[in-house]
């Protein structure tokens, strides 16, 4: 696997990721779970983090805005559900406004989604960072893990693009 | 417009279902023609096909006795963006926590906290 690069895989209806970072796994910690280090580093490219607040512990609540280079801002929280230092942290994770900057169709606000950060040493002094993202409320979606989910995927978002394209 | 995601995924849960799905983005079929890879009943694919239906990723013709099954891009495209979306978010915010770290990292033998 590349080193700097991210691993993606999606196994259900869930979004695994994983990065190698070259700090150790209480300096990664400590970017997750203090506001002045997180907002500097929270959402994609070019934008910023003008709010960040944050009651981490297990039950408090977090919430964030993310402001796009346009100027748009999204907001979105949750509530920790799991904190063990400087191993894993397990919060829920929303959207509060549907016509935020992602432009999400299909997402509803509120919609709850579950991510689990685990934080493991690598080789010394780096860190393996894991999110793993699940969306969904049925146990039976849930306990589908079923291989190849991605590829079928891509090839009919590919598909379905194409196919958008052409009508 | 379209179906709650949490009801697309369900549907795209299923081995069988994503295989019916590959086979219509070639074009429409039957039935009969979707059943045919399958070590499976007709009612058992019906019934597949009808979660599909629900979740809007089907679309199925009016002709009385050989109802064609064809593709719905809609939902199927939510959920692809919904993975792209947080995809994109990740792998972003990474990129810019490995620039964050290394500023950090200095800070903190700065304080001399070795």
């Amino acid at each position: 696997m590349a080193k700097n690069s991210t691993d993606t895989a999606t196994t259900g209806p869930e979004l695994v990721i994983t990065r190698i970072f070259d700090a150790p796994r209480r300096i990664v910690f400590k970017a997750w779970s203090e506001p002045e280090h997180l907002m500097r580093w929270w959402g994609p490219h070019g934008f910023t983090c003008p709010v960040c607040e944050m009651d981490f512990r297990v039950g408090g609540r977090w919430r964030f805005c993310m402001r796009s280079p346009e100027g748009n801002e999204e907001w979105q929280q949750g509530v920790y559900r799991e904190i063990v230092e400087p191993e894993r942290i397990v919060f829920s994770y929303a959207f509060e406004d549907v016509n935020g900057v992602s432009g999400l169709s299909g997402w509803k606000p509120g919609h709850q989604t579950t991510v689990t950060v685990n934080f493991a040493d690598h080789e010394g002094n780096k860190t393996k960072l894991t999110v793993h993202q699940t969306n969904f409320d049925t146990v039976a979606v849930r306990d589908d893990h079923v291989r190849g989910w991605n590829e079928a995927l891509d090839h009919l978002a590919d598909y379905v693009v194409s196919d958008s394209a052409k009508s | 417009m379209s179906p709650d995601l949490n009801i697309t995924f369900a549907a795209l849960a299923d081995p069988t279902r994503r295989a019916i799905l590959a086979r219509l983005a070639s074009g429409e079929a039957s039935v009969t023609e979707l059943a045919e890879p399958f070590e499976m009943s007709l009612p058992a694919i019906s019934k597949h096909l009808k979660v599909l239906e629900r979740a809007g990723l089907i679309a199925r013709g009016r002709e009385a006795q050989w109802r064609p099954c064809r593709l719905a891009a809609g939902p199927l495209k939510d959920a692809a963006d919904w993975l792209d979306h947080y995809r994109r978010f990740w792998d972003e915010s990474f990129d810019r926590l490995e620039d964050y770290l290394r500023e950090l990292q200095k800070k903190d033998e700065n304080n001399g906290k070795k």
